[in-house]
């Protein structure tokens, strides 16, 4: 099956022809200029990984970082960036960012961080969907 | 006078890091794109090789791209460059214009990141002025963050340069402007000294919702 990515970046050439690179592997991916309109589009499907610029206009990095394991909290979230701190990339794994890639990317690269990200998050499902029954065993006397 | 030093130095360190981080970012970004072309290419010589034939339009349409964003990134070093021969020497005769351009072109990925456009309104006769012109790049981008930072609603920022009767001025104003935030415009130490330093005054602008920097004499 194939992995179902949300890319997000402010530039619009980068968007266009890496979501061509990495459709051309297999994935299937959404576009999104804006951490704005990558929340909206999150709000309606789901994905394995999100793969985003970690500073675009509009919404600071962190804060939309904070928005989407808000609202997805077992999306996978891959962080590019053209350079990070040590500082700014211990807060943003300490608020959940799976992995840091930094640009330009190497696409093999990002391809297996996204196959991991897709790996981890069924696990998640899977413990989570575990945990409920249990739970559910327990309050019934099971 | 030491003191004084310290913190012009303070204040000058601070901008020359926030200035390069800003253009070597923007670098990454258009070599992040060059790097996609350049495997889009690989992918579609590989395509070939297995018997695909070559989408000759699409080979053009690559080039293109790379030599677009050669051209944005040379843009930026060329900026980058001017801006660290402004260290050179201690006064020399500054076009105003064109270090506003130095300065907006440097910070472009910091402006962006706030959502702000910014226009500039130049009169056609350039205006020149004496000064230190790395400290005089040091003013303008204090100006411009403290105008942004009091215009968060705003949309779109203006400077405008005027010459009038043997004075420069710089003005800044925006179309929303907090003025809890304007109250204390350039208040901090290093601040007053840079104005101490380069000779000019700042005045408040209600009328335009913003402040100009005010040169006693332009050349």
């Amino acid at each position: 099956m194939s992995e179902k990515v949300l890319l997000v970046d402010d530039e619009k050439e980068f968007l266009e022809i890496m979501s061509e690179r990495m459709t051309a592997r297999g994935m299937e991916v959404t576009t999104a200029n804006s951490a704005t309109k990558a929340l909206s589009i999150l709000e309606k499907k789901t994905f394995d990984a999100i793969v985003m610029d970690f500073q675009m206009p509009g919404m600071d990095g962190m804060e939309a970082l904070k928005a989407i394991k808000n609202l997805k909290p077992e999306l996978q979230i891959i962080l590019l960036t053209g350079y990070a701190t040590t500082e700014k990339t211990v807060e943003a794994m300490k608020v959940g960012a799976t992995d840091f890639l930094e640009k330009p990317a190497d696409l093999e690269s990002l391809t297996q961080k996204i196959k991991e990200a897709k790996t981890e998050k069924m696990l998640l499902v899977e413990k989570r969907t575990e945990d409920k029954i249990k739970e559910i065993l327990q309050r019934h006397g099971g | 006078m030491a003191n004084n030093d310290n913190l012009l130095a303070k204040s000058g360190l601070n901008f020359f890091g926030r200035m390069s981080a800003s253009a070597t970012h923007e670098i990454k970004n258009t070599l992040a794109i060059i790097n996609e072309n350049s495997g889009l290419m690989e992918d579609l010589s590989m395509m070939a090789q297995k018997g695909a034939s070559l989408p000759f339009d699409r080979i053009t349409d690559i080039s293109q791209r790379v030599t677009k964003q050669v051209q944005r990134a040379n843009l930026v070093l060329n900026k980058l460059n001017r801006f660290s021969h402004s260290v050179d020497r201690e006064t020399e005769t500054a076009n105003l214009e064109k270090t506003v351009d130095v300065v907006l072109n440097l910070a472009s990925r910091l402006i962006e990141m706030q959502g702000i456009t910014i226009k500039v309104r130049a009169p056609s006769s350039p205006i020149l002025i004496n000064t230190n012109l790395f400290y005089l790049e040091n003013i303008i981008w204090r100006a411009i963050e403290t105008i942004c930072n009091a215009s968060q609603k705003a949309k779109q920022v203006n400077i405008s340069l005027k010459n009038s009767s043997g004075t420069a001025l710089l003005g800044f104003s925006s179309d929303s402007l907090d003025s809890n935030l304007m109250d204390n415009v350039f208040g901090s130490k290093e601040d007053l000294a840079l104005l101490e330093h380069l000779k000019l005054s700042i005045k408040k602008n209600i009328e335009n919702n913003g402040f100009d920097l005010i040169w006693p004499k332009s050349i």
